[in-house]
């Protein structure tokens, strides 16, 4: 069994004509907080896409948590919990009736998904808006409870597109102390343009500059000037 | 992990939950039936009644370009929220995804066609009780072919800027064939004894034959959508 999370050998993705990324060869161990650093257009959202089966590549390899996700996707899927730049939830549904419908997909037990529930909108603080149509949820509650939902399965592999985007301080210090609190079990992944902010939270690191690795290694050696 | 077929009855439950709520897809599917209904009525009928084969062809037409509204969007919206990505990623099969959404357009157009039915056989003139379990066969085999061509293609066209012009494109000449087998039959149970069949075949031969291509047509188009939807999932 791979001790790596995430590796890639030479994957490339490209849209028509232009190349979001460039035989991109990371590694990312099993466990700890991970960091896809780069600017805006670098080919961290297109990796994350790539990671979690979205997005086939054009070209390279790529296993996560020891699957490959052109082979077995379903594998790959039932092992990720994603939060995106736009929450994947149903605007005319209320916050438990989205969570319900990810749990069917997701085959959870109702005692389990009832638990999940209960201690996760509690964590999030988001319980007492759980009846309420997620149409009428601001920006920040959307937010949360997309986390929760990213979260109801109970992920290995946590995948975070700019996941503090839109959040208050509170709830962004919540959701830092989360993440710490499942360091050791779980493996996260974290986007982010906020070099201070992920050389703070993370273990490891990649920084992409238009598609391309620049460089990669334990936090220890990053330099936020590269 | 939960089955494809469980899956695939939450989305469409999810779809029918949230157009109850929104009654826009409906409503205007619903509208225009009654409209183009009315409107050929008057233009078409004589003595009572449109002629069997062009009011045959008329409700079909009138279900065809209905569908249009309901298929169109069925993957549009969700593509636009990014809730596909939701779907894509959890860990079901691909072809759940596609079978959730033929049976919410089957229900949607459904629940149109019921109301559309009877209003059509008063203002046409026709009778659809000289076979009531044909009638109910052919919109059930019909309906579900429809939904199944319109989701596929409303999945294809996501990726395109110009969906609204692409979609009839993929639309039209692939549900055009089953069209044309979901008229004659209609016409053969309009017409009742004076349908005369085909060829040298006879009319309950006849029927039977352009039944069976029609059911055809429709695993045809479930099977090669459920295979390959995966693509258009994770392109």
């Amino acid at each position: 069994m791979s001790t790596k999370a995430i590796e890639t050998s030479d994957l490339t993705r490209r849209y028509g004509y232009r190349v979001a990324l460039r035989k991109v060869s990371i590694e990312f161990s099993k466990g700890g907080i991970q960091g896809l650093f780069g600017a805006n257009g670098a080919g961290k959202t297109t990796l994350m896409r790539v990671i979690s089966t979205l997005l086939r590549p054009h070209g390279g390899t790529i296993t996560v948590m020891g699957f490959d996700p052109q082979d077995e996707p379903e594998e790959v899927k039932k092992l990720l919990g994603l939060v995106g730049d736009k929450p994947l939830l149903y605007d005319e549904l209320t916050g438990i009736e989205n969570l319900r419908f990810y749990s069917k997909l997701y085959g959870l037990q109702s005692d389990f998904f009832e638990t999940q529930v209960e201690e996760l909108s509690q964590r999030f603080a988001i319980k007492t808006w759980l009846e309420e149509p997620v149409k009428n949820l601001s920006t920040g509650l959307k937010k949360r409870l997309d986390i929760v939902r990213s979260l109801i399965h109970n992920p290995e592999l946590l995948l975070l597109d700019e996941p503090f985007s839109g959040l208050d301080k509170d709830t962004t210090e919540d959701f830092q102390e989360y993440l710490n609190e499942f360091r050791n079990i779980r493996t996260t992944i974290v986007t982010t343009h906020n070099l201070a902010f992920g050389a703070q939270l993370c273990d490891e690191f990649v920084t992409l500059r238009k598609g391309v690795v620049v460089s990669q290694g334990p936090i220890s050696e990053f330099d936020q000037t590269l | 992990m939960t089955s494809g077929f469980s899956a695939a009855f939450a989305i469409a439950k999810k779809d029918i939950i949230i157009q109850f709520r929104k009654k826009f897809e409906a409503f205007a599917m619903f509208l225009f039936a009654l409209i183009a209904v009315i409107a050929f009525s008057f233009a078409l009928v004589s003595g009572g009644s449109i002629p069997a084969d062009v009011g045959s062809a008329m409700l079909w037409v009138i279900i065809f370009f209905m569908g249009m509204f309901g298929f169109a969007p069925i993957f549009l919206s969700e593509s636009e929220t990014g809730t596909l990505r939701g779907l894509a990623t959890a860990p079901i099969p691909a072809w759940a995804v596609y079978a959730g959404k033929v049976i919410y357009g089957f229900v949607l157009m459904g629940m149109v066609v019921i109301f559309l039915v009877p209003i059509i056989s008063v203002l046409f003139g026709f009778s659809f009780l000289t076979n009531l379990a044909l009638t109910i066969a052919v919109l059930i085999v019909g309906i579900l072919d429809l939904a199944a061509v319109g989701s596929m293609a409303s999945a294809l066209t996501m990726p395109s800027e110009a969906k609204a012009t692409v979609f009839p494109l993929v639309y039209f000449p692939t549900a055009t064939s089953g069209l044309i087998l979901l008229i004659e039959i209609t016409k053969s149970i309009v017409l009742g004894d004076l349908f005369i069949g085909i060829g040298i075949m006879g009319p309950e031969q006849t029927v039977m034959l352009l039944f069976e291509i029609l059911l055809a047509h429709l695993i045809a188009m479930l099977t090669l959508s459920a295979s390959v939807f995966h693509f258009a999932l994770s392109p």
